[in-house]
């Protein structure tokens, strides 16, 4: 087994994180959801810091910036803004989510109470020009994440991967913290690819500070999909190897 | 059917200044008493950047040192990556002539194109140029081992006319593969009379499906070289022991140990939207495939770990799907100790490999020899 683990202070980290009520979450789903995600190489040591025990990190280490605006939903219209470090759970690909950010308050409860994730009120965007999108995430007025997708090219919805993601929530039941996986279903109608650029990132906003190092850029792509957000499946021990501390849940 | 050697070579953390040398001396101590047991082909892949998983980026030298150790086995350069940042096609044509003659013409060359963005991005290649360029190459290569002189103009590369020199010991040249890994590259092969260098495994029905897609098809094929190398192989993973339980058990600790380090790599698709890669790579059913249920013994179909009996069974499934060749890793992170290894092969050599008869000459054999002699 490789003896790269992640090395987060998860009790520290858990300052941010939201609470879960229960893990009997029902499905949503999404329809002209639209999502931006780039992907880019990120200093590989110092991101280690950045995962929890739980997660190899990637070879190379990369980040996951997604902005992604729901047109309806359960909760009404809204749009989120995350970055997210890429990694293992065992031998299955993940993004471990280091801060969401949301531009509906009654999704945003719905969505930390449902799923766990870590999300804070902010204000988040999505621009469509002909030669590049725009996704902006703002806090306070002051922009934290500005990233885009350029010269825009149309590839196949098969052609997307998009891996699942991994969040640390409280469980208000009985306190404990854990990772909660969340592995959406996408139906895609459209998807583009391009050249992926980063304008802004406020590290702290993410609870980054020094450990996120954009390196190297590798893609970015858009899409438009019908998105489920599934029930819950798999939870796990932040403080263990996934190989050893990974739960089903039951259907 | 033939039976062969394939090294990613892995090698542990932490890594001290002796650690690569004790593995590379380890697998070069393999091939030399696989020789011995008689043993086909020795392959040794070509991986860049590949943390533990594989530190084997100069096949070329590590197969030259097991040339210069062994009297027959064969040395299997693959796969060489056909992407021009990678590898100059000048420089391919030059060193696996080199290769060629000092091994005494036992060259067979294996093309590819990488699978991993952790490479394609180390090396900044597109990944959506590399099955052109791949294409591209494994038409010059043949030419340029061939022709007095040489010149080319192309897409991804081109030179002006000039002596490609020395040329391979094997005339007219080395039997050349290609790396399937991606659905439907079997095809690639068989349009182009090269051999299918199968890295996958999806189940014996799929494999039928692809042997007999790939026989069809290479019968009617526009040969990239001057004869068809009208073969296929696989790659497996080998544990044998006396004990069933006990060979079954440590075959699966070795191939767990495998899965896992292959897992953490990053293959291109995940990072790079492409339809240049369909599937995975780096052995992704073969993993898969060795990870899932087998019968209570716990061993996956197909996969060649356990006692000779059961080894036998398996390899005539595959057999019977009509593979020629079988290529065994032996290793992973050296969880197997070095004489564990080494007995595991001579119990193969000795129990499994006489119910396998190796063919008086192969079709590639016979075409090469109606091409001009090996």
């Amino acid at each position: 087994m490789p003896p790269r683990f992640g090395t987060l202070d998860v009790n520290a980290w858990a300052r941010a994180a939201s609470t879960i009520n229960g893990f009997k979450t029902e499905e949503w789903k999404l329809k002209g959801v639209q999502i931006l995600e780039l992907h880019i190489e990120i200093d590989d040591d110092p991101a280690d810091a950045l995962i929890p025990r739980t997660m190899h990190p990637a070879i190379p280490a990369y980040a996951i910036i997604n902005v992604l605006h729901a047109p309806e939903s359960p909760a009404g219209p809204f749009s989120v803004g995350e970055v997210r470090i890429a990694g293992r759970t065992g031998v299955r690909p993940r993004g471990f989510v280091l801060r969401s950010f949301c531009d509906s308050e009654v999704a945003r409860k719905e969505l930390a109470a449902r799923w766990g994730f870590p999300v804070a009120p902010g204000a988040v965007s999505l621009s469509l020009r002909h030669d590049r999108v725009v996704g902006k995430v703002a806090v306070g007025g002051k922009t934290v994440l500005e990233a885009e997708l350029q010269d825009r090219d149309a590839i196949s919805g098969g052609d997307l991967q998009y891996i699942a993601s991994m969040h640390l929530t409280r469980n208000r039941d009985d306190q404990k913290l854990v990772l909660v996986q969340v592995d959406p279903e996408y139906v895609f109608s459209k998807a583009e690819r391009g050249k992926p650029r980063v304008m802004a990132l406020d590290n702290d906003a993410f609870g980054a500070g020094s450990h996120l190092r954009l390196m190297n850029p590798i893609s970015a792509c858009f899409a438009t999909a019908e998105m489920t957000l599934p029930k819950i499946r798999y939870i796990c021990n932040p403080e263990l190897p996934a190989m050893q501390g990974t739960t089903k849940l039951a259907a | 059917m033939k039976f062969g050697l394939f090294y990613e070579i892995s090698v542990p953390r932490p890594w001290g200044r002796e650690t690569e040398k004790v593995v590379y001396d380890r697998c070069l101590e393999q091939v030399k008493l696989a020789d011995e047991l008689g043993f086909d082909t020795v392959w040794a892949v070509e991986h860049h950047f590949l943390e533990e998983y594989s530190h084997c980026p100069a096949p070329e030298l590590f197969l030259t040192a097991c040339a210069m150790v062994t009297k027959k086995i064969r040395v299997g350069h693959g796969i060489i990556v056909c992407v021009p940042e990678f590898n100059h096609p000048i420089k391919i044509a030059e060193r696996t002539a080199v290769l060629d003659i000092l091994s005494g013409g036992r060259l067979e060359v294996g093309t590819g194109r990488s699978a991993t963005w952790t490479e394609l991005g180390g090396f900044r290649a597109n990944p959506d140029e590399t099955k052109k360029t791949w294409d591209e190459f494994v038409h010059c290569l043949p030419k340029m081992w061939t022709q007095e002189r040489y010149s080319y103009q192309g897409r991804s590369w081109s030179m002006p006319q000039r002596t490609i020199v020395p040329k391979p010991y094997q005339k007219p040249h080395p039997p050349m593969w290609v790396a399937v890994t991606s659905p439907g590259t079997e095809v690639d092969a068989a349009e182009r009379g090269m051999g299918s260098l199968g890295l996958t495994f999806g189940g014996f029905a799929e494999q039928d499906e692809k042997v007999k897609r790939y026989r069809k098809i290479i019968k009617n094929c526009d040969p990239v070289g001057e004869f068809v190398n009208e073969s296929v192989s696989t790659v497996n993973f080998l544990y044998c022991h006396e004990d069933d339980a006990e060979g079954v058990k440590v075959g699966k600790r070795f191939t767990g140990t495998f899965n896992y380090l292959a897992a953490q790599l990053l293959a291109a698709r995940e990072a790079y939207p492409t339809k240049s890669y369909p599937s995975l790579g780096l052995l992704p059913s073969l993993r898969q495939d060795a990870a899932g249920p087998g019968d209570a013994s716990g061993a996956p179909e197909g996969i060649a770990i356990g006692n000779p009996a059961r080894l036998v069974r398996e390899l005539k499934k595959w057999e019977s799907v009509g593979v020629d060749r079988v290529n065994f890793l032996l290793n992973a992170l050296e969880v197997v100790p070095q004489e564990q290894v080494l007995n595991s092969l001579r119990l193969f050599a000795k129990e499994v490999m006489p119910h396998f008869e190796k063919k008086a000459a192969s079709k590639t054999e016979a075409a090469a020899a109606a091409a001009g002699a090996r």
